[in-house]
């Protein structure tokens, strides 16, 4: 199954640099429809008013966390079964488990490349 | 003085405070005010802290400058649509250009971590000079509740931050939890 290209993509990051690179890899990937939030609370509030393929999301932001919104995403019946994956700099093990029983789809160590990008999303949108 | 060592009776006032404990009062409030004296307080605070929170303000606003000026450039190169090979080389060396020049960050931010890593080593010493002199633990501080907050919310929501030398779990090992 070919990725979706057209799917509309929520970049969730308080560093408008990164929000910027994640664009720019995703552009470069060819997905267009690309729209982002700086927090989670801005990100919630996008997601209730348009339906994404897939959520990319920094871990550390105030005042509302990735993991917050991750776990907000999957209380919610709307939207508990949007693809999602934590792009972040926490690397602990104690992070990555607790965003597995959250619920994340995929989890992306900040630095990263665009093929681990590519890869992640092909991996979580069944490409 | 030869009663220095031996009890005041008490007085109509009630009991008085033997003298050799006045003078390891006295004597203590000379060093505490040594210590005080050490620290240099109002250097601190007028100069070298102002003086790290400008230089730290200055690196975030240079580096944000010149991510911004190589991000650009890379934006630009790749909306190039140059009809020769010649015009696609000349302005793709162009913004190689801009790119480079956007680098020089690099050396003046250095110099100002520096200054501020020297203000840090500065205001550790004299702080632990000051910890000896007055001999008070940690311990015995009054926690600020705001700390207090910020600590309890970190630990919460599991806000580590990045790790030092690299990521404590490689992206091989988190790759291996999702397989």
């Amino acid at each position: 199954m070919a990725l979706d290209l057209g799917m509309p993509i929520l970049v969730v990051d308080d560093y408008q640099t990164m929000v910027r690179i994640i664009r720019n890899l995703l552009k470069q990937l060819g997905f267009e429809d690309v729209d982002d939030a700086s927090d989670g609370t801005g990100a919630l509030a996008k997601l209730k008013t348009k339906k994404y393929g897939l959520v990319i999301s920094d871990w550390n932001m105030e005042p509302m966390t990735g993991y917050e919104l991750l776990r907000h995403v999957r209380a919610d019946d709307a939207l508990r079964t949007t693809p999602f994956i934590m792009v972040t700099a926490e690397s602990k093990t104690e992070n990555v488990i607790a965003a597995k029983k959250a619920g994340v789809n995929n989890y992306i160590v900040k630095p990263f490349n665009a093929q681990t990008l590519k890869t992640k999303i092909e991996a979580v949108c069944g490409a | 003085m030869a009663c220095a060592s031996k009890a005041e009776p008490a007085g109509p006032a009630g009991p008085t405070i033997p003298v050799n404990e006045l003078l390891e009062i006295a004597d203590y409030i000379t060093k505490l005010k040594r210590g005080i004296a050490a620290l240099r307080a109002q250097e601190l605070t007028r100069d070298r802290i102002p003086m790290a929170h400008d230089e730290l303000g200055s690196v975030v606003a240079a580096t944000a400058s010149a991510t911004n000026r190589i991000m650009e450039s890379a934006e630009a190169m790749l909306e190039i649509k140059a009809k020769t090979l010649e015009e696609y080389r000349s302005q793709v060396e162009a913004h190689i250009g801009d790119i480079f020049e956007a680098c020089t960050f690099q050396d003046i931010t250095g110099q100002r971590i520096s200054k501020v890593v020297d203000a840090l080593g500065q205001l550790e010493k004299r702080l632990s000079q000051f910890s000896t002199v007055v001999n008070v633990r940690d311990g015995e501080a009054e926690h600020d509740p705001e700390e207090a907050r910020r600590k309890a919310r970190a630990e919460k929501l599991l806000l580590n931050g990045p790790q030092l030398k690299g990521p404590a779990t490689p992206q091989d090992a988190i790759d291996a939890l999702f397989s």
